[in-house]
């Protein structure tokens, strides 16, 4: 009971008076010389047991070096083991994953060309080869040739194009695809050589249902009438030439002077055209 | 105590360094195997099975030296009382309380004791005291362990602590006092 309850006990050994000495000993600071002698006596032997190691504390180092070593070694748990997966990780799917980014970003690359194309926002030399390859719209610069006539007409429209004509005037240039192109598309075009996209071009144009108005250029070749329905009267769509073939015919309000021809005449007897001097250019 | 290189030698283990290992284990073998001679029957064998444990979580250990030591001791106390547990189908020894005290109390002994007190004797003397305060008391003094961190392994409050520490500490006073043991 004493043990159990110190400090109702003055006078005796253990009383409350002891606790900071007591404290002085679990917390390793140093005894005062006025302490009990087995205040001191007690704190030497405990000092003793929380000293450094004696011979046979170190048993069983070997057995937990061992255990160490094989833990530490083990795949899958080192940290080495560990880093090179973390390297390694991020590499494994990306040899894998190369060829699909590719195909996507070639794949994307495609349809956003081909929409573009179609949209008609490319430059024109590329519009124009989207245009041969695959029928995407052509190139402004070609649109306008082939329009400015059309909107100054009150009534074709591109469905009255003819197409059977120009084919049938132009055989030698059957090999040209960019002809045939153009001509199947109802619209004819020539460039001489080395043509840039201020020079001038042999066109030629025909709008079907027009008897009047102005023959821009000309093939050679036997002169074949249009099958344009309404063409009234014969010899009426003689081009300025004389050559009799009415490549394109301009409605009688189109004003007479807005698409000018130039003196010059292409190779194979055609006047050409500016293309900058087309309205709408 | 390892002291401020502690964090380093740590990380070093972590990454499979022996050496680093090898100087963890030097420090704190010494008191395991204390305490653990205090509360095991085995100590050797509870101490290889807590180096194992230890070396398996080590790479999930986060703290700082006194937080290893605490979970250190906290998993070779667990070990011990799976160790209890393993032994108590078995015959019990009754352990002599008095063999220690006697190493101390008859004339040959203190003298001897006078001369060199050796880490055994004053662990048995320890050992002898009831079994929560020898642990209280090796926890806090031979370990170096704070009030906080003995409670939260032994399962009792800070107050019960110190009351069990105080008390422990009296009762080995006592028994030097008797013994005559003034070194």
């Amino acid at each position: 009971m004493q043990d159990e309850m110190p400090g109702f006990f003055p006078g005796r050994p253990g009383g409350e008076h002891d606790e900071p000495l007591l404290d002085m000993i679990l917390e390793r600071r140093p005894i005062p010389p006025g302490a009990p002698p087995e205040i001191h006596g007690l704190a030497r032997m405990l000092a003793a047991v929380a000293g450094p190691a004696e011979p046979g504390d170190l048993v069983g180092q070997a057995a937990a070096q061992a255990a160490f070593t094989r833990l530490a070694s083990r795949p899958g748990t080192s940290s080495a083991a560990l880093r090179s997966a973390r390297r390694s990780l991020p590499e494994r799917p990306a040899r894998g994953r190369l060829p699909l980014a590719v195909a996507l970003v070639a794949a994307a690359a495609g349809l956003g060309s081909t929409a573009a194309a179609y949209a008609a926002v490319l430059p024109s030399p590329i519009q124009h080869f989207a245009h041969v390859a695959f029928g995407a719209p052509p190139p402004p610069h070609d649109l306008a040739l082939r329009v400015s006539p059309v909107t100054s007409s009150p009534a074709p429209t591109p469905s009255e194009l003819s197409t059977s004509a120009p084919a049938r005037r132009q055989p030698a240039a059957s090999s040209d695809p960019v002809s045939d192109k153009a001509r199947s598309g109802g619209f004819h075009l020539r460039k001489g050589n080395g043509a840039g996209p201020g020079d001038a071009i042999c066109a030629t144009v025909q709008v079907a249902g027009q008897n009047h108005g102005l023959t821009v250029g000309h093939s050679q070749g036997p002169a074949q009438p249009s099958p344009a329905p309404n063409q009234g009267k014969p010899g009426s769509d003689q081009g300025h030439d004389g050559s009799g073939q009415a490549q394109a015919t301009v409605p009688p309000s189109f004003p007479p002077g807005l698409l000018s021809l130039p003196a010059t005449a292409c190779p194979d007897g055609t006047t050409p055209v500016k293309a900058t001097d087309a309205p709408g250019q | 105590m390892i002291g401020g290189v502690f964090g380093v030698t740590l990380a070093g283990a972590r990454d499979g360094d022996e050496a680093a290992f090898a100087r963890i284990f030097r420090d704190l073998q010494p008191a395991l195997l204390r305490y653990l001679r205090v509360i095991a029957t085995d100590p050797e064998d509870v101490a290889g099975e807590t180096w194992v444990q230890v070396v398996a979580g080590l790479r999930r250990f986060r703290g700082e030296e006194q937080d290893f030591r605490a979970w250190l001791f906290t998993i070779a106390r667990n070990r011990a009382a799976d160790a209890g547990r393993s032994r108590a189908r078995r015959p019990a020894v009754p352990l002599d309380m008095t063999e220690a005290a006697q190493q101390l109390t008859t004339p040959d002994a203190a003298d001897q004791a006078l001369e060199a007190v050796s880490t055994q004797a004053t662990v048995a003397l320890i050992k002898s005291l009831p079994p929560d305060q020898a642990e209280i008391i090796m926890l806090r003094v031979v370990v170096g362990l704070d009030t906080g961190d003995v409670a939260r392994i032994v399962g009792k409050s800070p107050g019960a602590v110190r009351v069990a520490a105080h008390r422990g500490l009296r009762r080995l006073a006592r028994q030097v006092a008797q013994a005559g043991v003034t070194l």
